[in-house]
């Protein structure tokens, strides 16, 4: 009888030990997968990235602007970031920023692009519409509306999306022509390849910059028409940005 | 052997025993458990909440309404607007086959528009397909006519099918107010749901092959042309039309 109680109780103990040593596995498990990927990672050997290295050649070629960063992204990732500096509000906040960050996933195989703007120092508390537009200066050409900006009370924004834009244009299928695309050859349409921001409003830009003669221009969508105010931001570049 | 030559001591070994299992159940439990045990008690209020020590979450559904969207007769009639919570607009309207009718005619597509009407800083658009060609990319535009000849375009997105013909893709772009517009001609001027606006509306959705080669080879015609409903990639490589909203009024 004695032996059996015995028995029992080396075997109880011993499940309970084994039962213990699995929870001290288990939690050791959950907490390496918490842990930051980049201390499980090993840092791998540096790929090469065809996309980024033609995109340089451009712009040392001068056919995309000197303005455009081409991270060193891993393929077959392709990420572009340009500034955007002060043109209609110049005077007012010379110290305005904007930083256009664009990635694109693999050529043939993404279903479109996210591009991520960020501002600083912009007048606060301000709506402005972002155009893809077929050249940055005035006239401005052929132009894609694609979203919004609201500022902070800082000055402060941001906006991300997701649209096509390495390879934006812009056409009347009835007699769409045709282009030259520094990165991608002959191309369909006009192509897009610069950025800019406007004032959503005419009144906002009439008070912010103090100036009741700004006229309405057609930067921004829905009723009624030229309501929008002047251009805020631009690449200012001749060369494309993207 | 020593457990067991004092009765006392065989008692306290099954007491250690039986709180060695206990600590065990409550290391296994985790922390969930010790938390809920420390959570203090819900009570719910008449005004639908459940208040837990300062914390506020609700127990019923949201109000739905169903928001304006155009006015009668400026909207197609495959238009759905959903009864949706404030601040939100959601849309839906189905695509059907156009250039793929005769291989493909049960092909289904479906497209939704949510935008949120206060903050407004872009639409977000899902096109579901099912019943396409299998594996082929198609190209996605706001076009200013469904049908031919199309006039303005916006090329916003890709859709890729699987093996099976489904597939999907979702966009953030500005929809229910995208135009095109030419800035150096600032007078030209269209209708847009909410009246009179800047540039040509675009108000329709259709989805184009992407490579006219793809085309040629899933409809069996190798004389398709090739059409400008891609972007990149040489002019006039696209191919036909694949899907279309098939509206005379807007859509979006």
């Amino acid at each position: 009888m004695r032996i059996l109680q015995y028995t029992r109780r080396i075997v109880l103990s011993a499940s309970c030990l084994i039962l213990l040593f699995i929870c001290i596995q288990a939690s050791s498990a959950t907490a390496a997968i918490a842990a930051p990927a980049n201390q499980q990672m090993q840092v791998g050997h540096v790929q090469s990235n065809p996309e980024a290295a033609r995109l340089l050649q451009l712009k040392q070629s001068g056919r995309l602007a000197k303005t455009v960063n081409v991270l060193s992204a891993l393929p077959p990732t392709t990420i572009l970031q340009f500034p955007l500096v002060p043109s209609g509000i110049k005077q007012k906040f010379p110290d305005a920023t904007g930083l256009v960050t664009i990635v694109r996933g693999d050529r043939d195989n993404s279903t479109s692009d996210t591009v991520t703007i960020d501002v600083q120092k912009m007048p606060p508390n301000i709506t402005f519409t972002i155009f893809f537009i077929e050249i940055a200066k005035k006239p401005f050409g052929h132009v894609e509306y694609v979203a919004d900006l609201t500022t902070r009370g800082d000055g402060s924004g941001e906006s991300i999306f997701n649209i096509i834009s390495l390879v934006s244009f812009a056409m009347d299928a009835r007699n769409p022509g045709t282009s030259q695309d520094d990165k991608e050859g002959l191309t369909s349409g006009t192509n897009l390849e610069h950025l800019g921001m406007w004032f959503s409003s005419l009144q906002d830009a009439q008070k912010v910059l103090n100036d009741e003669t700004l006229k309405g221009t057609i930067f921004d969508g829905g009723n009624p028409p030229l309501h929008a105010g002047p251009q805020a931001m631009t690449d200012g570049q001749s060369a494309p940005v993207f | 052997m020593f457990c067991s030559s004092q009765p006392w001591i065989a008692r306290g070994c099954n007491i250690l025993l039986a709180l060695l299992v206990l600590l065990l159940l409550g290391a296994c439990a985790g922390a969930p458990s010790s938390a809920q045990a420390t959570t203090p008690q819900a009570t719910s209020s008449s005004s639908g909440n459940t208040t837990t020590g300062g914390a506020s979450f609700p127990t019923a559904a949201l109000q739905l309404r169903t928001p304006a969207f155009g006015d009668s007769g400026q909207i197609a009639p495959t238009v759905k607007v959903l009864a949706s919570a404030d601040p939100t607009l959601i849309i839906q309207f189905p695509l059907v086959p156009s250039g793929i009718k005769q291989k493909f005619p049960d092909a289904t597509a479906l497209v939704t528009v949510l935008q949120d009407t206060k903050a407004n800083d872009f639409d977000v658009v899902t096109v579901d397909v099912q019943k396409m060609p299998p594996n082929v990319k198609f190209t996605v535009f706001f076009t200013e006519i469904a049908a031919k000849p199309f006039g303005h375009a916006e090329y916003v997105g890709d859709v890729f099918t699987r093996g099976d013909g489904s597939g999907e893709s979702t966009f953030h772009l500005i929809t229910f107010v995208a135009f095109a517009a030419d800035a150096r001609q600032s007078t030209v001027q269209s209708a847009d749901q909410t009246g009179a606006a800047s540039g040509i509306q675009l108000e329709h959705v259709g989805m184009w092959f992407d490579g006219v080669n793809s085309a040629r080879q899933v409809l069996g015609n190798p004389t398709i042309p090739g059409t400008p409903f891609d972007g990149g990639h040489g002019a006039l490589h696209a191919g036909p039309q694949a899907m279309t909203d098939g509206q005379t009024l807007p859509v979006i």
